[in-house]
């Protein structure tokens, strides 16, 4: 049963396939990564599904993703 | 420019703390928060996380406004980097704006860090750097919004708080569900008898 309230995606279409894999890779955080396991990432599938989905609406909303380094070179950005 | 710098101890080992971190959104402290995405994942050779993400945030503009302005110039997109060295302990998130970048730039770092005295806490130090870009009151709205940086940081380790709170909560209600469902079997099979 949900105890926890979920987060939307930005793709209002991919907010299953977002919350699946937080899921996913938030009980292997817990339970693997943090505890020093290095065994596989069981999320990867469910990650390339919710990817294809997200950066779709990324583009489709025009949001400037870009390789934006914080107080980088490229800080003087123009436009919004 | 306008530095802001601050330095908060948490009473929550650094592993609950970071749990939470990566699990801030949504919490009632930052409602404008509409979308949380990661945009890449990845682990270095040194077997620290990297995360890259993407959250969008919505001003809270009255509907009216928003008709009159068009709903994509009343959001604003922030890019998060953030990397968890689970050897080190160590979490350290970069965020900075990638929208309205003509007008304003702030650039946010936090670091978290298991109390270098006390093992059961966590030390958080957060900057911000803000820059008001052509605007000749630019100092004076830069001290406004290091003010705001400011009480929104509060609001942000309340968010942390309420965070793990509910993170608590669940694993207690795990718990309980997990006595229950063994004690059903156990007691049906006493009866069984």
């Amino acid at each position: 049963q949900e105890l926890f309230l979920k987060m939307n995606s930005v793709g209002e279409g991919c907010t299953e396939l977002k919350r699946e894999y937080d899921q996913c890779f938030n009980r292997w955080f817990a339970e693997k990564f943090l505890k020093g396991d290095r065994s596989g990432d069981p999320c990867t599938e469910m990650f390339k599904k919710y990817q294809s989905c997200v950066q779709k609406a990324i583009k489709e909303k025009d949001i400037p993703i870009d390789g934006v380094e914080f107080m980088g070179p490229n800080k003087e950005k123009p436009g919004s | 420019m306008k530095i802001w710098t601050s330095e908060h101890i948490f009473n929550h080992p650094w592993e609950t703390v970071t749990k939470a971190a990566m699990q801030k959104y949504p919490n009632p402290m930052n409602p404008s928060v509409f979308g949380v995405d990661v945009l890449d994942r990845t682990v270095d050779q040194q077997g620290r996380l990297h995360s890259k993400r993407l959250l969008s945030t919505e001003w809270g503009l009255p509907s009216i406004v928003k008709s009159i302005i068009g709903n994509a110039r009343t959001c604003t997109y922030v890019q998060e980097h953030s990397v968890v060295d689970p050897k080190e302990k160590t979490l350290e998130l970069k965020s900075t704006n990638i929208t309205f970048t003509n007008m304003v730039s702030v650039d946010e770092r936090l670091i978290y860090k298991p109390h270098p005295e006390e093992p059961e806490k966590t030390v958080l130090t957060q900057e911000a750097i803000i820059s008001v870009k052509g605007v000749s009151l630019s100092s004076y709205l830069e001290g406004l919004m290091a003010n705001t940086i400011s009480t929104n940081a509060g609001k942000g380790r309340e968010a942390m708080e309420w965070v793990i709170r509910r993170l608590n909560a669940e694993i207690e209600e795990l718990a309980i569900t997990a006595r229950g469902s063994i004690r059903t079997p156990m007691a049906a099979a006493v009866t069984e008898k």
